[in-house]
C-alpha cells in the first residue's frame, strides 16, 4: 500500500465510522473518536468502565495520524502510520470486522423507463495459505449466479465498478435465488478445493524432505547412546512442527449480490 | 492433503440470512478485501519484513543474512557476524518475517540482563514487535513476545513456566556462554523446544572447536556429528586440513557471518599494534622472586605473575591473601619480602606505558585490565597526571554505566573498564584502545574492539595491546596467536585483534 492509499484508507475508515475529521492535510488526518470506536481502539477498558459506572461525562480521544513519512521527524504531533504500524494494522482488524457480509443491489442507473430484473449472485473472497516452514497466499474472489450456477473468477473487480446500493432501488425487482446460498458456498467451496488440488505441491514434498533430512541428523546424534535423554522426544517433536505442511482456506468476506449486468 | 476451513463465516451468513443481524457496510467490505490483497504474500522466498518496515534501512548484509537464516537453514542457525554488524537487526528482520508469515505467534528471547531493555526497546521502535519483559506476575499466555536473561529464566518457577510455553521461535544473545553443556545455562536451553532459533555470537569459538560442537549440538543436535565421532575425529592433533576444510563447510549450512570488510560499507581501519615493553630492573628483581614463589598450584603462581605484570596494587592484593593463608614461617617471610619491595617501587612500567600512550593520542582512550586493583590504581595514576577518568565494571547498574558513559563522552579522557564492562555499550565517540592487560581469550580482545569499531564509527581505531617481554605475557601472546589460528581455519576470517600483522613500533 502506497502513501496515499494508506491516507485515503484511514480517512474512507473514520468517515464510514461516523468519526469526524477535525484537521487534516495530505500528510495527516486528526479525528474526534466516537465512543464506539475510542472502545475498540484506545485499549483503556478502565477508563471505560470507570466512566460508565460513575455517570462522568465521556471524553472519547482525538487522535492525529501522520500518513506521510517525511513529516514523520517533524514536529507534527501525532502517531506514524505505514504499512505495518500497528495502529493501521490494528485499524485493518477492525476493518474485518465491520465489512465481512454484504447484501447489495445493483442500482437502475438513471433515466431508466423499464423495469428492471436483478440476478441473484453470492459472491465470495477466499484466502489460500499454503505453510511448512515457509509460507505463500492466494486470493480468490468467486461469484455464482444463483440462478444458473455459473461461476465465475475475479468477481469482485467486476461488482467494484457497479453501482450498488444497501437496498433495493424503486423500478427494480429481483428473482428469489434458484440456488439456496449456502448450497452455493458447499459448491464454491468444491471449486476452491479443486484449484489447491490442481495446483503444484512440489513445495509439500520439498518440505517433508526436509523433515527427513533433520530427523535423519538428530537420529544419528543419539546412535549408541543407551538411554535417550528426554530431550531426544523434544527435538523430534520441534523438527515435526518446524516442518509440518498444511494448506488453510479462508474466507475474507462475502455476501449476496443483486444484479442487472450480465457477468461473464 | 488435509485442507484446514474455518466454519465461523459461515455461521455469520447464516445468521444475516435469517435476518437475525445486519449486513455490514459496502465501503468496508470493498476496504477489507483491499486490505488483505495488500497484505497477501505471494511467494514462499524473498522477505515481507522490509515492506512493513519503511523506516528501518538495513543493511545488504543483514537483508541477506535474514534471508539466509530463513531460506538456507531453514530457521535455525548461529547469526555469528562481527562485533558490531548488527546481529540485533538480522534476528529482528527474521523474527518479524516469521510474524508476518503466521510461522512464530509466541517468541523467547534470552540476552543477558544488561541488554534485555535494550532488545525491547529495539524490537517495539525499530521493528514494532510488541516484545516486554519477562515478570513472574504476568499471565505468559497473554504475552507472546518475552524477553528475559537466561540467569533468571533457568531458576525455578520461572524456568517451568517457560518450558511450559513452547516457544516457536527462541533468540539467545550472547550465545557464546553456551560453550559448555555442563552448566545449568545449558541444560536450561537443552530443555526448550526449538522449532526455529537463532543463536547470536560474535565468537562461536573462544578456545577451541568443542565449542562450537556444543552450540551445534544445542541448535541441530547431529550436525557435526555425536561427541564420540566428532571427538575421534577433531581432537586428536594429528587431524588433516581435509577435516578442517570438511568441518567449515558443515558449520557454514548452520551459520551466517559477516565480516567488516565485505559489507561493502565503508569502515574506518583497525590498526592493531603490540606494545612490547620492558620491566624495570627493581620491577624484574620483584617478577623473580614471584615466580620463584612456593605456592601450592601453579594457578595461583601463573595469577601473581600476571598481576605482577598489572600493577604493584593487583599483586599485593593476593600476596596478602596468601600471606595470610601461610603457615611455613619461611614462606611467610619471603612474602613479606616481596611486598616491602612492592612499596619500594616506582610507578609500574606498564602504567608509564600507557600513560605515554594517552598523552601521545590527545584523545579519548579505553583502557582495559583484568584487575579491579589496577583499574584503581590507573586512576590514581592518571589523576597524578591531571588527566580525567571514570570506572567501569560489571557490578554496575544499569543506571550507573549509562551515567558513566556520559560521563565519559562528556568530560573525562579516559574511561578505564574491566572485562565485564566490556558487553554491550557503544562508545563509537572514541577511538582509542588500551589492552593493558592480555585475555586468555582473543575474542574477548574482539568483543572490547567491538565496542569503538563498528558502525557508526567515524576515524581510524587505534588498538594497542601491551605485553611485558620475558614474562608470563610472552607466553600469552603465543596461545592467542594459536587459539586465533584454530578459529580463522573453522569458522572463517578474523579481523585484526593481536597485531595488524605489520611491524609494530616500540
Amino acid at each position: 500500500m502506497r502513501q496515499q492509499e494508506i491516507h485515503q484508507y484511514i480517512q474512507r475508515f473514520f468517515l464510514e465510522n461516523k468519526c469526524s475529521v477535525l484537521d487534516e492535510s495530505d500528510d495527516h488526518v486528526t479525528v474526534q473518536l466516537t465512543i464506539d470506536m475510542d472502545k475498540r481502539i484506545m485499549n483503556r477498558p478502565f477508563y471505560w468502565s470507570y466512566v460508565e459506572s460513575g455517570g462522568v461525562e465521556p471524553n472519547p480521544a482525538k487522535l492525529t495520524l501522520i500518513t506521510n513519512p517525511s513529516q514523520f521527524s517533524t514536529s507534527l504531533a501525532g502517531e506514524r502510520i505505514h504499512f505495518g504500524s500497528p495502529r493501521l494494522h490494528q485499524l485493518f482488524q477492525v476493518t474485518k470486522e465491520q465489512g465481512a457480509f454484504v447484501q447489495m443491489y445493483e442500482k437502475p442507473g438513471q433515466n431508466q423507463a423499464t423495469q428492471v430484473t436483478l440476478t441473484p449472485w453470492l459472491g465470495v473472497n477466499y484466502k489460500i495459505t499454503y505453510a511448512s516452514d515457509r509460507t505463500k497466499e492466494m486470493l480468490y474472489s468467486l461469484g455464482m449466479n444463483l440462478m444458473n450456477g455459473a461461476v465465475i473468477d475475479g468477481f469482485q473487480e467486476s461488482v467494484r465498478k457497479l453501482e450498488l446500493a444497501p437496498s433495493v432501488s424503486a423500478n427494480t425487482y429481483y428473482l428469489p435465488y434458484n440456488i439456496p446460498p449456502m448450497r452455493a458456498l458447499t459448491r464454491l467451496e468444491d471449486v476452491m478445493e479443486n484449484v489447491v488440488n490442481q495446483d503444484d505441491h512440489t513445495w509439500v514434498d520439498e518440505a517433508k524432505q526436509r523433515q527427513v533430512r533433520d530427523l535423519r541428523v538428530l537420529d544419528y546424534f543419539y546412535t549408541g547412546v543407551e538411554e535417550v535423554p528426554e530431550s531426544y522426544a523434544m527435538e523430534k517433536k520441534a523438527i515435526e512442527e518446524q516442518y509440518e505442511t498444511t494448506i488453510r482456506i479462508e474466507i475474507i468476506n462475502g455476501g449476496l449480490f443483486y444484479l442487472k449486468t450480465a457477468l461473464v | 492433503m488435509r485442507i484446514e476451513r474455518s466454519t465461523e463465516w459461515k455461521e455469520g451468513f447464516t445468521e444475516r440470512l435469517e435476518n437475525r443481524k445486519e449486513w455490514d457496510n459496502w465501503t468496508l467490505y470493498q476496504m477489507c478485501y483491499d486490505m488483505e490483497r495488500a497484505k497477501v504474500i505471494p511467494e514462499f522466498h524473498g522477505l515481507q519484513s522490509p515492506k512493513h518496515l519503511p523506516n528501518l534501512t538495513p543493511y545488504a548484509h543483514q537483508l541477506e543474512a535474514a534471508e539466509t537464516v530463513i531460506e538456507r537453514m531453514n530457521g535455525k542457525a548461529i547469526l555469528a557476524d562481527e562485533v558490531g554488524l548488527g546481529k540485533t537487526i538480522e534476528a529482528g528482520l527474521v523474527l518479524k518475517e516469521y510474524l508476518i508469515r503466521g510461522l512464530v505467534k509466541k517468541a523467547l528471547i534470552l540476552a543477558p540482563a544488561s541488554l534485555t531493555n535494550q532488545w525491547i526497546a529495539e524490537l517495539n521502535q525499530k521493528f514494532h514487535i510488541p516484545a516486554m519483559s519477562y515478570n513472574k506476575k504476568y499471565n505468559l499466555d497473554h504475552c507472546p513476545i518475552v524477553v528475559t536473561s537466561i540467569d533468571m529464566a533457568k531458576r525455578s518457577p520461572h524456568k517451568e513456566m517457560i518450558i511450559q510455553q513452547e516457544y516457536d521461535l527462541v533468540i539467545i544473545d550472547e550465545a557464546h556462554k553456551l560453550k559448555n553443556p555442563k552448566t545449568k545455562n545449558y541444560e536450561f536451553v537443552q530443555q526448550l523446544k526449538k522449532k526455529f532459533c537463532l543463536l547470536l555470537t560474535a565468537t562461536p569459538i573462544q578456545n577451541d572447536v568443542f565449542e562450537l560442537f556444543n552450540l551445534i549440538s544445542l541448535l541441530k543436535p547431529g550436525h557435526l556429528g555425536n561427541l564420540e565421532t566428532f571427538q575421534s575425529v577433531f581432537s586428536a592433533s594429528k587431524h588433516h586440513v581435509e577435516e578442517d576444510e570438511f568441518l567449515k563447510e558443515l558449520i557454514q549450512q548452520v551459520m551466517v557471518r559477516n565480516i567488516r570488510h565485505e559489507t561493502g560499507i565503508e569502515w574506518t581501519n583497525r590498526l592493531v599494534q603490540i606494545m612490547p615493553l620492558d620491566f624495570t630492573d627493581q620491577e624484574r628483581v620483584v617478577y623473580s622472586m614471584i615466580s620463584k614463589l612456593p605456592v601450592a598450584d601453579s594457578f595461583t603462581s601463573l595469577t601473581l605473575q600476571r598481576e605482577m605484570c598489572s600493577s604493584q596494587l593487583a599483586a599485593v592484593l593476593t600476596l596478602e591473601k596468601l600471606h595470610q593463608a601461610t603457615i611455613q614461617p619461611e614462606v611467610r617471610f619471603q612474602i613479606e619480602e616481596i611486598l616491602l619491595k612492592l612499596t619500594e617501587l616506582d610507578i609500574h612500567s606498564k602504567a608509564k606505558k600507557a600513560l605515554e600512550l594517552i598523552q601521545k593520542a590527545n584523545d579519548k582512550v579505553i583502557i582495559f585490565t583484568e584487575y579491579r586493583a589496577t583499574q584503581a590504581y590507573l586512576q590514581a595514576v592518571l589523576h597524578a597526571k591531571g588527566i580525567t577518568s571514570v570506572l567501569f565494571n560489571g557490578k554496575f547498574s544499569k543506571n550507573k554505566r549509562e551515567w558513566m558513559k556520559q560521563l565519559f563522552q562528556g568530560n573525562a579522557q579516559v574511561l578505564i573498564a574491566t572485562e565485564s564492562g566490556s558487553e554491550g555499550i557503544n562508545l563509537q565517540f572514541c577511538h582509542h584502545v588500551i589492552n593493558y592487560d592480555l585475555p586468555w581469550n582473543p575474542m574477548k580482545l574482539e568483543q572490547r574492539i567491538g565496542r569503538v569499531h563498528r558502525l557508526g564509527q567515524t576515524e581510524d581505531v587505534h588498538i594497542y595491546n601491551l605485553a611485558v617481554q620475558q614474562s608470563v605475557e610472552d607466553k600469552m601472546v603465543e596461545l592467542l596467536e594459536r587459539k586465533i589460528g584454530v578459529f580463522e581455519k573453522v569458522v572463517g576470517e578474523l579481523d585484526h585483534i593481536l597485531t595488524d600483522g605489520k611491524r609494530s613500533i616500540s
